[in-house]
């Protein structure tokens, strides 16, 4: 269901009236924010987001309220969609992650791009882990691709879809040790932990955060890391280059995007105000606690991020056999 | 008669199926479980439409009351117009033309309490849904 | 284990008013959210999380958890009295629940729905504390080939759900398995029947198909005639809105059987209670000695499945408590609420935070109690709303339908999805193609074509691994057994009527 409780359309109508350039100097919300995320509650963005609501009424960044709106649906198509629609709203926002850099490449109904909006702020690149079972035989990642060189199709990684960060890391991999091993997709984040518990798979590409807790309990065992330096929370294992692999970095990104066609004050507001929250202690502590990277970036840096995350993912996709429509 | 339309879906499910991978590299391909009910399908409809001919063959098959589902489908293109006048009317209008029609023209009530029922209808599903519960109904161009 | 002693410790927790004042409000706001359809527990935990960042994380947890159980209480409302399922899990309530409120036995229905609620949630509870940490260890050893198995058998329920025609349930089942198919590929991220429409990317709503396929096809259905639209009997008298002995009798073991079967599939992170309430609804009618009066309105045909939905939202809290793994919608935000109050859901959690976990399960007690209580006195309420005349009845079912499809995604086309499902669901019942299997269909198709192409990848394709295992073979077995049901029927009965030809 839709979370917002303030359709006030007529003052929007009354807004739209007004030729935008003549309100935005010195741009400031006058209502409560629409933040638009792509999946349901208790997803991944949705979490950040009600974590970005709160955390921006707790440090007083923002003068209103946010009020966070879940477009789900086509892997992120339908809030791009939806956002592109509010042309020139200035009180919409949107949490991007890789899905909407990757969805419009690989599939035809999804119509709009990151470049056909207006990307503001990068935020936060998540790191994540390659984890086995705890009664695993596989001592490092040398020993699980050896293992697979020796039964082809054999071992198995839990995973999600193909073209997940997960497959992305799985393709490099395969691709410069000449190993293959099976990839088991999986719905939920739940499913593909239980899968692995339960021995029916051999080994995963997990966020710490989510792994946190299971390598507590000694129930999984990191083997490989997959960031350019080790991360705190695991400094005896080594990261995808330290153990031989020579494969790039995969971070998952997280930033903030407002629908096209709004005024170039407006972006440098928004701007402002994630820079602000980036430095406050909330903030800080939410990325230590998950052991997110900090990712900061303007929407200048942003647009030539974009453009070059998305010709490296063109590139593995394509590589990987995947029809690639954009 | 259902027979065949669901024999006609059965073949569009094995043609589109027929363009996906039935078997990739990881295993079985989207094209895999689609194939396999499409073909089932177009086997039982076949049977179901043989069955019917020898039905009808011993028995002629009753006949359908035209007018009854005249009515049926009169509501039914009521309930599509409101739809369609959702995004222009927004809900509690079309609501309320809807209701108004359902009672007033398919029940035959007289003018003044059909336009009370459905005024009512409105202001009832206003109540409660976005002042007492925070739901947001689908608004028109109006703005309401 | 010190069970006891935990427990009253978790008392005492739950008992302290406000944890008391926020348990009622809990399931009173799940009991509400649960009888409007569309409007479902995740959605309203999203949207109470601020609130709860200003509360102690024991009342907040045991709030959200109300909501939570309250909501499969309030389900079965809807599909009693107006054949819209408020939940999803509520849709095999409505074949017989609707079926005793069309033979005005309404209050009954909703008190045989609110009784089997409490007694399965209760031991849905009871299970939760006593045998969490090892059936879930027993859920990890469910692998794909079991879950494919498990949804075989689901599908072989059509044999049970089938009317006049075995055929017709067996083309309506199809199709549904065709609906579930609709949108994105999970594995290779292929478009399938989405028609070019990006809405279609994730598939149909569940709650669009079976509102529109129930709910609508029935109201056009009587439409048909203006002087056939006559109202429902709503007896008089309180002593006719409850249950009777009789009918409390007969759910004897229907309780019993949807109170296990909910807990133990609540408890697979790979199912849901919507496929526990049908197989339990399946299994009752099996071991039922009049299993052809199912879809006439019994009792036993209500307690079964409101028992399984409720039991098995304690099965669900299992997984996620003692392993941190959600195994649904509404679980996934909770761990995610647990997450955000600095909380770390895990193997470790119930170790770390000993009366976050016992003051949670004596607060479960307390809100089925307090949920009986509250429901108990709302039915001659509810019922009242079938004394509407039915022009005026049929509005509020359209409304209703509509809004609550919106609700689900705020987009205008599931509405008009809905229309067009409201369409099929007429088009059916004129043609006499029974709705239980298509919905059957539509709940399984998903998990059990992902269970199969899962099975296949682990085994590099060998078919052998679906019955190599011992578990998986067995319910394979029975699903076949259940599918020859018929045949057999069908081929004794010739050969009675040989032997009387031969006399």
């Amino acid at each position: 269901m839709k979370i917002r409780n303030f359709p006030i359309l007529l003052a929007l109508a009354v807004m739209a009236g007004i030729p935008l350039a003549a309100w935005a100097q010195g741009f400031k919300p006058a209502k409560p924010i629409e933040f638009v995320v792509h999946t349901g509650p208790g997803g991944g963005a949705d979490v950040l987001a009600r974590f970005i609501a709160n955390a921006m009424e707790k440090e007083k960044v923002l003068p209103v309220r946010m009020q966070v709106n879940n477009k789900t649906g086509g892997g992120g198509a339908t809030a791009m969609a939806y956002l592109a629609e509010k042309q020139g709203e200035t009180h919409t926002i949107a949490a991007y992650t890789g899905i909407w850099f990757t969805n419009p490449i690989m599939r035809a109904e999804a119509k709009h791009t990151m470049k056909d909006l207006t990307p503001v702020v990068r935020l936060v690149l998540e790191p994540a882990v390659i984890v086995v079972k705890n009664d695993s035989p596989h001592k490092s990642l040398r020993d699980f691709i050896e293992a697979a060189k020796q039964n082809p199709g054999q071992m198995k990684q839990s995973a999600g879809s193909i073209g997940a960060r997960d497959w992305v890391v799985r393709q490099l991999l395969m691709k410069n040790t000449g190993a293959n091993w099976a990839y088991i997709s999986f719905p939920g984040g739940g499913e593909r932990i239980a899968a692995l518990l339960g021995g029916h798979v051999n080994m995963m590409v997990i966020e710490p955060q989510e792994a946190g807790e299971h390598i507590r309990a000694g129930n999984m065992r990191v083997i490989a890391q997959i960031s350019d330096r080790r991360l705190a929370a695991f400094p005896d294992v080594p990261t995808l280059k330290e153990a031989g692999f020579d494969v790039p970095t995969v971070p998952q990104v997280r930033g903030i995007v407002a629908p096209p066609g709004i005024p170039r004050e407006v972006v440098t507001y928004w701007e402002d105000v994630f820079a602000k929250l980036t430095q406050t202690p909330t903030w800080k502590k939410y990325l230590e606690d998950n052991l997110f990277e900090d990712g900061f970036m303007r929407s200048a840096e942003l647009n030539k991020f974009i453009d070059v995350f998305s010709d490296t993912t063109r590139g593995i996709l394509k590589d990987g056999g995947i029809k690639v429509v954009r | 008669m259902s027979g065949a339309i669901l024999a006609g879906l059965g073949i569009y499910i094995v043609t589109e199926a027929r363009g996906w991978e039935y078997l990739g590299p990881d295993g079985p391909g989207p094209g895999f479980f689609p194939l396999w009910y499409g073909i089932t399908i177009i086997v039982l409809s076949l049977v179901l439409v043989g069955r019917n001919v020898m039905a009808r063959a011993s028995e002629p098959a009753a006949a359908t009351n035209w007018r009854e589902v005249g009515r049926a489908l009169a509501a039914w293109a009521g309930l599509a117009a409101c739809v369609g006048l959702l995004k222009v009317l927004g809900f509690l209008l079309a609501f309320a033309l809807f209701s108004f029609f359902l009672v007033a023209v398919m029940y035959r009530r007289p003018l003044a309490p059909s336009a009370a029922i459905a005024l009512g209808m409105a202001l009832g599903f206003y109540l409660v849904f976005p002042v007492a519960l925070n739901v947001p109904l689908p608004t028109g161009r109006l703005g309401f | 284990m010190d069970v006891i002693g935990h427990l009253y410790q978790g008392f005492a927790v739950a008992l302290e008013p406000a944890n008391l004042f926020w348990c009622f409000v809990g399931v009173f706001l799940g009991t509400i959210i649960g009888v409007l359809p569309g409007l479902g527990p995740a959605a309203t935990i999203a949207m109470l999380l601020p609130l709860t960042f200003q509360m102690n994380t024991t009342s907040a947890i045991i709030m959200l958890a109300g909501i939570y159980y309250g909501s499969k209480y309030g389900g079965s409302t809807t599909s009693i009295l107006l054949n819209v399922p408020g939940e999803s899990a509520s849709v095999v309530t409505c074949f017989d629940g609707y079926q005793m409120a069309k033979q005005g036995r309404a209050g009954p229905a909703l008190g045989i729905a609110a009784i089997a609620s409490f007694v399965a949630g209760t031991v849905g509870v009871v299970a939760l504390m006593l045998v969490a940490p090892p059936v879930a260890r027993l859920a990890l050893s469910f692998s794909s080939p079991e879950y494919f198995a498990l949804m075989c058998l689901g599908l072989a329920m059509v044999v049970l759900l089938a009317g006049a025609s075995l055929l017709k349930a067996l083309l309506a089942m199809l199709v549904g398995l065709w609906i579930a198919g609709m949108g994105t590929d999970l594995f290779t991220s292929t478009s399938r029947f989405t028609f070019g429409h990006a809405e279609l990317l994730d598939g149909i709503d569940f709650v669009v198909v079976a509102i529109g396929v129930f709910a609508l096809g029935e109201v056009l259905a009587n439409m048909e005639m203006r002087g056939g639209a006559r109202m429902l009997p709503v007896p008089k008298g309180l002593r006719n809105l409850l249950p009777t002995w009789q009918d409390l009798k007969d759910c004897r073991f229907a309780f019993l059987n949807g109170s296990v079967i909910g807990f133990l599939i609540g408890v697979l992170p790979g199912a849901g209670s919507t496929i526990a309430s049908f197989i339990s609804y399946g299994v009752e009618k099996a071991v039922s000695k009049r299993p052809e009066k199912f879809g006439t309105g019994v009792p036993e045909g209500v307690a079964a499945p409101e028992g399984a939905n409720n039991s098995e939202t304690g099965g669900a809290l299992v997984p996620m408590l003692t392993l941190g793994i959600p195994g649904s919608g509404t679980t996934a935000i909770l761990l995610a609420a647990l997450i955000l109050w600095g909380l770390k859901p895990g193997p470790l959690m119930i170790q770390d935070n000993p009366s976050l976990f016992w003051g949670l399960v004596a607060s479960m007690y307390i809100g089925n109690v307090m949920l009986l209580v509250l429901n108990l006195p709302l039915i001659p309420l509810f019922a009242q709303i079938l004394r509407l005349p039915a022009y005026a009845l049929y509005p509020v079912i359209f409304g209703i339908s509509l809004v609550g499809v919106y609700s689900v995604s705020g987009s205008l086309f599931d509405v008009w999805m809905l229309a067009a499902f409201g369409l099929l669901g007429y088009a059916m019942r004129r043609l006499d193609y029974p709705a239980a299997p298509l919905i059957l269909g539509l709940v399984l198709g998903d998990a059990m074509e992902r269970a199969l192409r899962q099975s296949l990848m682990m085994s590099q394709g060998e078919l052998s691994i679906l019955v190599a295992r011992p578990v998986s073979a067995t319910m394979l077995f029975l699903a076949v057994l259940l599918l020859a049901t018929p045949l057999f029927k069908k081929a004794n009965a010739l050969r009675v009527k040989a032997i009387e030809q031969a006399d």
